[in-house]
């Protein structure tokens, strides 16, 4: 009987056995390739919406907005199959004495290590295409690592909303069935790129996107970049005829003349200015804590749902 | 189905039309059921018509998801209705309708082609069903040509075998079962799945566990173990597993029957964190190295030990799994079907090795499916068997030799099959061994 005053290990201690597995599993596993795929994801964004990001107001609403969906990207593929996998190794574990929330504590700091690497080689993979990056930086005192906590809290965020589904799902078919959905869910209603009716707004609040753009938006100064989608669309009205004149034309030839464009385009972005984009700490900060709290209501509902594993059916 | 609406509190020939279909499907349901031996009543209650009318086709599984989805549908409409004044609530909300009332209708069409089965009619009704739905389901109900080929059973309903009713005296040294009852609610239903279990079992015995499928097997083990706890009254030595289940889990071993065991690991690095995992944290680190060692030399994986699992043997694995378990040194082992996929030799190997494990004072409980092959090795046979009722009842639990004299034949299949229901190609003689069995106890304990 004294058999049973023994003490068996805890959460902390637990979850450093489940840490060392799952770095294991990083190199058996191959779960290690995720990181070329951030780094050629990252290539691939950098070589279609680089050139105009953080220079323009509609290049930085598309860069940002690619930026934020490789993250969720990498985010959704890191984790989205790692529990429904091994969902019965884990019921088996659960029953010898494995702690729910020692196994998700394991998976969160393994997932975290694992996307900071991805947001370093996407930030390297940006500079390296020379893709033009803040300058300033707004909380921190260094605007790339700005930029790197903006990429990573949005990649851990879509990482951790993977993490959730691999607890719901019962198989891997599931989840990847899954995912496509919520992956639409996380573009359309960014609220950003795409426009959303009014009423539907608060849906914007769920999705990582919306809270990613527009804190890169912010920390690229949005609102003091030149807006040149007026000044393109006019010239290709140019050669307008009116009256066997092409007062267009002359137009154009004036501003060129006395060097007005970039006056001109300041003042097209003047006036379209978006208060939630102001180069301020206080935006940035709280799309970090809309980040934060998501994060963190995901991985309490995956402990929630897992603490349930044993009434899986045979 | 969902299909009930009323506009605005005033009746347009909108909703006469739908209030007159849900009136001919509600009495052709009504008699339906009737036909069928379904409760008649439930033609009236939304959501539970659709269960039952799945239970007439024969479709059970499928009318657990076709009353869900009903359900869903309802609370939608019934959402669409009060906020029937703002558009887009009302779009947003028909959206997840529209997915609802297509995956309705398939599950419609496959519960309809089910009834046709039973009914013994052609497909071709389903273009009724699918078309016309209250009209044909109004003329299967009331037409006296309709008629089903299969009537629902309830098991629930029926006599069964007699109870011993009350709990056996705990023994000091090995383990003594208890169980009344275990019962699980099931979509709404309340389902015995095991019932009236006594038996002690000493330590240093090997016992098998028999039993066709569904007989409870695994329900047994589970509530034994305290993984599902179920009405009883359970204790290993004196200890009550159920009271003490937290402190008491490292005591039991229970290697499942697949083998859930990682397969990108090493073999060492796995029972390295399982004795990490079920070892006290007052063992020292020699203690654990030397317990491991031990594992990987009895179990024969000590020259495996650096290969990844993936790369193990089906009967490797299998040792694994066992030796995973047993890291422990549990009082009370317990194996469901730890010979599946494993050769004869492969086999006897292993059970061979847990008779050593029981000659060394444990208890050792295991199920298998080929039992024959290695009798020899056990002391006491366990076997479960369906009642009329379905439910699993004890109709032996003894030695092995008395067990072919209690049953009247000569191999451990033969006794299976005499238990089995005879819908499963048993003889279906499970109730008379309970009963014959719970006399034979009463007179034993009085």
């Amino acid at each position: 009987m004294d058999d049973y005053q023994y003490k068996h290990r805890g959460r902390f201690a637990q979850t450093f056995i489940y840490l060392g597995k799952l770095f294991r599993m990083f190199l058996f596993q191959n779960d290690w390739k995720v990181l070329p795929m951030a780094a050629i994801i990252a290539g691939l964004v950098c070589f279609t919406v680089g050139a105009n990001n953080f220079k323009t107001m509609e290049g930085t609403i598309m860069g940002t907005f690619a930026l934020a969906c490789i993250c969720v990207w990498n985010g959704f593929f890191n984790s989205i199959q790692v529990i429904c996998r091994e969902r019965a190794i884990l019921k088996r574990e659960h029953r010898a004495g494995l702690h729910i929330s020692a196994y998700i504590a394991s998976h969160m700091i393994y997932q975290c290590v694992l996307c900071l690497l991805q947001v370093v080689i996407s930030v390297f993979v940006c500079l390296f295409m020379k893709m033009s990056l803040p300058e300033q930086s707004l909380v921190t005192p260094w605007p790339l690592v700005d930029f790197g906590i903006t990429m990573f809290l949005v990649t851990y965020a879509a990482d951790m909303l993977a993490l959730l589904v691999s607890a719901l799902s019962r198989t891997t078919t599931t989840a990847m069935t899954v995912m496509p959905f919520l992956l639409i869910v996380q573009l359309l209603f960014s609220g950003g790129y795409f426009s959303v009716p009014e009423d539907a707004m608060f849906i914007t609040n769920l999705t990582a996107t919306k809270w990613g753009q527009t804190a890169l938006c912010a920390q690229g100064d949005y609102n003091s970049l030149p807006m040149v989608s007026v000044w393109n669309s006019a010239l290709k009205m140019s050669n307008l005829e009116v009256e066997g004149e092409k007062p267009l034309l002359e137009t154009f030839r004036y501003i060129e003349e006395n060097q007005l464009r970039d006056e001109l385009l300041m003042k097209s972005g003047e006036l379209n200015q978006k208060q939630e984009y102001n180069f301020d700490s206080e935006i940035v900060l709280t799309c970090w804590r809309w980040l934060v709290f998501w994060i963190v209501v995901y991985v309490a509902l995956a402990i929630i749902l897992l603490e349930f594993i044993d009434k899986d059916k045979r | 189905m969902i299909s009930l609406f009323i506009n605005d509190g005033v009746f347009n020939f909108q909703d006469v039309i739908g209030i007159i279909r849900y009136i001919l499907v509600t009495i052709g349901y009504f008699f339906i059921f009737k036909k069928c031996g379904v409760r008649k009543i439930f033609a009236f209650v939304p959501v539970a018509r659709e269960y039952n009318i799945a239970l007439c086709a024969d479709k059970e599984k499928e009318g657990r998801t076709y009353s869900v989805l009903n359900a869903i549908g309802y609370v939608i409409t019934i959402l669409m209705r009060i906020f029937g004044a703002y558009n887009k609530v009302v779009l947003f909300l028909s959206i997840p309708m529209l997915g609802i009332l297509v995956a309705n209708y398939i599950y419609m069409i496959k519960i309809y082609l089910g009834l046709c089965k039973i009914f013994n009619r052609r497909k071709l009704w389903l273009l009724g069903f699918g078309f016309f739905e209250a009209l044909t389901v109004f003329i299967w109900g009331v037409s006296k040509s309709f008629v089903p080929s299969k009537i629902y059973e309830d098991h629930r309903k029926k006599d069964a075998a007699k109870t011993l009713g009350h709990d056996i005296e705990a023994i000091d040294e090995g383990l003594t079962v208890n169980i009344t009852d275990r019962t699980v609610i099931d979509f709404f239903k309340k389902k015995t799945l095991l019932k009236d279990i006594h038996m002690t079992i000493p330590k240093g015995h090997m016992v098998l566990l028999l039993g066709g499928s569904g007989a409870g097997k695994t329900t047994y083990l589970n509530a034994v173990t305290g993984y599902e706890k179920a009405n009883a009254n359970i204790k290993l030595d004196q200890m009550d597993i159920y009271k003490e289940y937290s402190k008491m889990k490292y005591n039991i071993g229970f290697v499942p029957q697949q083998d859930l065991v990682r397969g990108n690991d090493t073999v060492l690095n796995t029972i390295t964190d399982s004795a990490l995992m079920r070892l006290p944290v007052e063992a020292s680190v020699m203690e654990r190295e030397n317990r491991i060692a031990r594992m990987l030399d009895q179990f024969g994986l000590e020259s495996v030990k650096h290969n990844l699992v993936e790369k193990l043997s089906g009967g490797q694995r299998k040792r694994l799994s066992i030796a995973m378990e047993f890291i422990s040194n549990p009082d009370l082992f317990i194996l469901d079907e730890p010979d599946s996929g494993l050769d004869g030799v492969v086999a006897r190997n292993l059970f061979v090795s847990l008779r050593d494990i029981a000659d060394s004072g444990k208890i050792v409980v295991v199920i298998t499916h080929t039992p024959d092959r290695v009798i020899d090795l056990f002391d006491d046979v366990i076997v479960l068997a369906k009642d009329a009722n379905r439910t699993g009842r004890l109709a032996w639990y003894g030695p092995v030799k008395e067990a072919y004299e209690f049953f009247g034949k000569n191999s451990m299949e033969e006794i299976l099959l005499t238990i089995n229901q005879k819908d499963e190609g048993g003889e279906g003689r499970a109730d008379e061994f309970v009963e014959k069995y719970a006399d034979r106890i009463k007179e034993k304990v009085g």
